[in-house]
């Protein structure tokens, strides 16, 4: 009798050693679940310290207030920034220049923690579900995909966005930032940055790059091996880039998700795919994972093609010494994807006022213009120069060109927006299902 | 006595906790009860995963892959264990050697399994300046390969030094007594390691076998850096389906870790059964 239940002790303790085998996903998603569970049983007032009596007030209830009101919330208090923390370069915008000029001005301490896109939603659902009132994160960074979950499961807090004071600046004419994936922002987000996806090559190399995906087509099938795409965001862009190539242009795809439309652009999808595929990096039978994988395959010179979602990146990852000095962003002149990224405010939030005050601040001309440095970070500004005060006009007008930066009259040339999202999901599991895993 | 079993059942309830949580949880999003998309009872998921060819070829890969890098990692642990079992300053040079890596993160070893096995890696660059391939690229692929042999070698070097740690120590413990009887008995000393030494070290080491086998089938980061797109690790496949941008698709996720967590499960079960008979048979 003791010895089994010795045994059954000791049966509780190997369970445990599977913990990890569940995989990472798991993990994230049940330790905020126990986080929130231990924290729920323990207190009744949310964990966030400092928080001001505007901790009950919905973002909605805070931005009808004087934009003195909220300042005056947002006084003494912390604002919890859920983002993406996989770039050095942006870390140290966000803790070395940003944070520290909103405690000094504002009292206002910012801590920016991880938690991207899918793991923004995850978490929130998870904080709806432990029944807390009021969640952890008072911020988050978003755009396309995640915006439209969080809009459809209700968990952003709104409309608050058009009640910034510096929202005043924001290039409203452009469709890029004022439309997310063809969402309407209504007040539920307000524009952060723009980004435009651009190929990356070495001019050692490849002085002659492709410059339409048909003469990549022809490129490939010349440089067998030299070729290939990842399996992430940014792969699945290039994707969409050539379903709108392929299929027509990206006003057959543009106002809402049409399932013929996506049907049809699969189809040439799947056709150039077919076309050239066999000529790709390991003859198309395995693509990297992300974006780092594939940086470090072309500077390695296993590939002489890179990809990214930023047209900047280049810049930002030669000075990093991740590229090498003679990479150079290139425009497809079917067009490249240009899509801005948003902050919003969790329906959830601690600190509504001190997210407001913290949007408030990202949309600062100041603020803009630091993060638009290349040897910042080189994000796009939201801002139009014609709405600015000229002294800021002139500030932008004059920030050090790189000359591995693309032209803004060439990247407006060939900008073109992104579609619904659901086009992004479709064509994402397509690809796994009939190209990943082919049979 | 009985309090202090108490608080050891209590302790030991205490670390089981979130594990069956986690599964009562999986278990709810699985059938579309909780989580994010969930829309009411459903086994859609279910269905959709269970008739999945990726999760099927997931799992077996996965296995695979642990099943491989266990056997070797076991075979070099105990090959160390036994060949530098002496008080010689050559073998404590070479257990000391062997367990180097074992305050290396997986993640690290990972970065190293890239760089020194990639195509464009360490090796295939002085395999290249000696001539033996023409060129890096036709260096044979042991990354983002079919087969998993790059991760399957990490994962080998990564894991022998905590088997070798654990086998010198059974050595040391166990060893010397059950040979010394068969010595008296007049077996050789080759009969002796054949019939004597190795299988004492294998099954103490048991355990620890099992522990290697199920975290190499669950890792995560060294998979995410070696592995290749197809088949996909099972960890990998998880990971994706938990962050689909398509809410309806996260019910999956679960219905995929629960397979992974009844595989893990039975590894262990299998163990605590036959060493359970094991121990009948020699008390």
């Amino acid at each position: 009798m003791t010895r089994r239940r010795r045994r059954s002790v000791l049966e509780a303790v190997r369970i445990c050693a599977i913990v990890p085998s569940t995989g990472r996903a798991v993990v994230r998603a049940f330790v905020p679940m126990l986080a929130a569970l231990l924290v729920g049983c323990g207190e009744e007032r949310p964990s966030g310290r400092g928080i001001s009596a505007g901790a009950a007030e919905s973002a909605a209830e805070v931005a009808a207030l004087p934009w003195d009101s909220v300042i005056a919330r947002a006084h003494g208090t912390t604002v919890v920034w859920r983002m993406w923390r996989g770039d050095p370069s942006i870390n140290r915008y966000i803790d070395e220049w940003v944070a520290p000029r909103l405690r000094d001005r504002f009292a206002v301490t910012l801590r920016a923690v991880d938690g991207q896109g899918p793991e923004i939603v995850n978490q929130l659902v998870v904080e709806r579900e432990a029944g807390r009132g009021t969640g952890t994160a008072s911020l988050v960074w978003i755009n396309g995909e995640t915006f439209a979950n969080l809009r459809q499961e209700r968990l952003l807090g709104g409309p608050w966005a058009d009640k910034l004071p510096n929202a005043r600046y924001v290039d409203s004419s452009s469709q890029i930032i004022m439309r997310d994936f063809e969402q309407d922002l209504a007040g539920y987000e307000s524009p952060w940055g723009t980004v435009q996806f651009a190929l990356i090559h070495d001019t050692v190399r490849t002085p002659n790059p492709p410059r339409t995906f048909a003469a990549l087509s022809e490129w490939i099938l010349a440089h067998p091996g030299r070729f290939t795409h990842d399996q992430g965001f940014t792969g699945m862009t290039f994707l969409k880039m050539l379903m709108y190539a392929e299929g027509g242009g990206v006003q057959r795809f543009a106002g809402g998700f049409d399932s013929t439309a996506y049907v049809a652009g699969r189809a040439r999808v799947l056709a150039w795919l077919g076309r050239t595929r066999g000529a790709f990096w390991r003859e198309g039978t395995t693509y990297p994972p992300d974006v780092a994988a594939m940086h470090r395959l072309f500077a390695n010179g296993e590939i002489d093609f890179s990809m990214s979602n930023n047209q900047h990146d280049v810049v930002t990852k030669v000075r990093q010494g991740i590229l090498p000095p003679t990479s150079r962003p290139l425009l497809l002149r079917d067009g490249t994807i240009a899509n801005a990224h948003y902050v919003g405010i969790p329906a959830n939030a601690p600190n509504p006022a001190g997210a407001m005050l913290v949007a408030n601040f990202l949309l600062s001309p100041e603020a803009q213009l630091e993060k638009r440095r290349p040897d910042v970070w080189a994000d796009g500004t939201v801002l139009a120069p014609s709405r600015l005060p000229d002294v800021w006009a002139a500030r932008f007008a004059a920030i050090e060109r790189d000359p591995r930066e693309i032209p803004r009259d060439s990247l407006a040339r060939y900008a073109v927006p992104e579609v619904a999202p659901a086009y992004h999901e479709r064509l994402s599991a397509d690809w796994r299902a009939r190209i990943r895993t082919a049979p | 006595m009985r309090a202090s079993r108490n608080a050891g059942l209590a302790l030991a309830a205490l670390i089981a906790l979130p594990v069956v949580i986690g599964a009562a949880y999986a278990t709810f999003a699985a059938v579309g009860l909780v989580g994010a998309g969930a829309r009411g009872a459903t086994s859609a998921a279910l269905g959709d995963v269970l008739t999945d060819v990726a999760m099927w070829r997931g799992l077996g890969w996965s296995l695979w892959i642990a099943a491989a890098s266990t056997v070797g990692a076991t075979a070099i642990a105990v090959s160390v264990a036994v060949t530098f079992r002496g008080a010689r300053t050559s073998d404590r040079v070479g257990r000391a050697l062997a367990i180097v890596p074992l305050p290396v993160p997986h993640v690290v070893a990972g970065l190293l399994g890239v760089q020194l096995l990639g195509q464009s890696g360490w090796i295939a660059r002085v395999a290249h300046a000696s001539g033996v391939v023409g060129a890096p690229a036709d260096m044979p692929a042991l990354v983002y390969d079919p087969y998993g042999a790059g991760l399957i070698l990490t994962m080998i070097w990564k894991e022998t030094p905590f088997l070798a740690v654990v086998a010198i120590a059974l050595l040391h413990t166990r060893g010397a007594a059950a040979e010394e009887a068969a010595h008296t008995l007049g077996a050789s000393r080759l009969r002796t390691l054949q019939w004597v030494t190795i299988p004492l070290v294998l099954r103490g080491l048991l355990p620890a076998v099992i522990a290697v086998f199920v975290f190499v089938f669950g890792n995560f980061e060294v998979a995410a850096l070696l592995a290749p797109s197809d088949p996909l690790a099972l960890p990998l496949l998880i990971e994706e389906r938990a962050l689909d941008p398509d809410l309806t698709r996260r019910a999956g996720a679960y219905v995929t870790a629960l397979v992974a967590l009844a595989a893990a499960a039975l590894a262990v079960a299998v163990h605590a059964h036959y060493s359970g008979r094991w121990s009948a048979e020699h008390s």
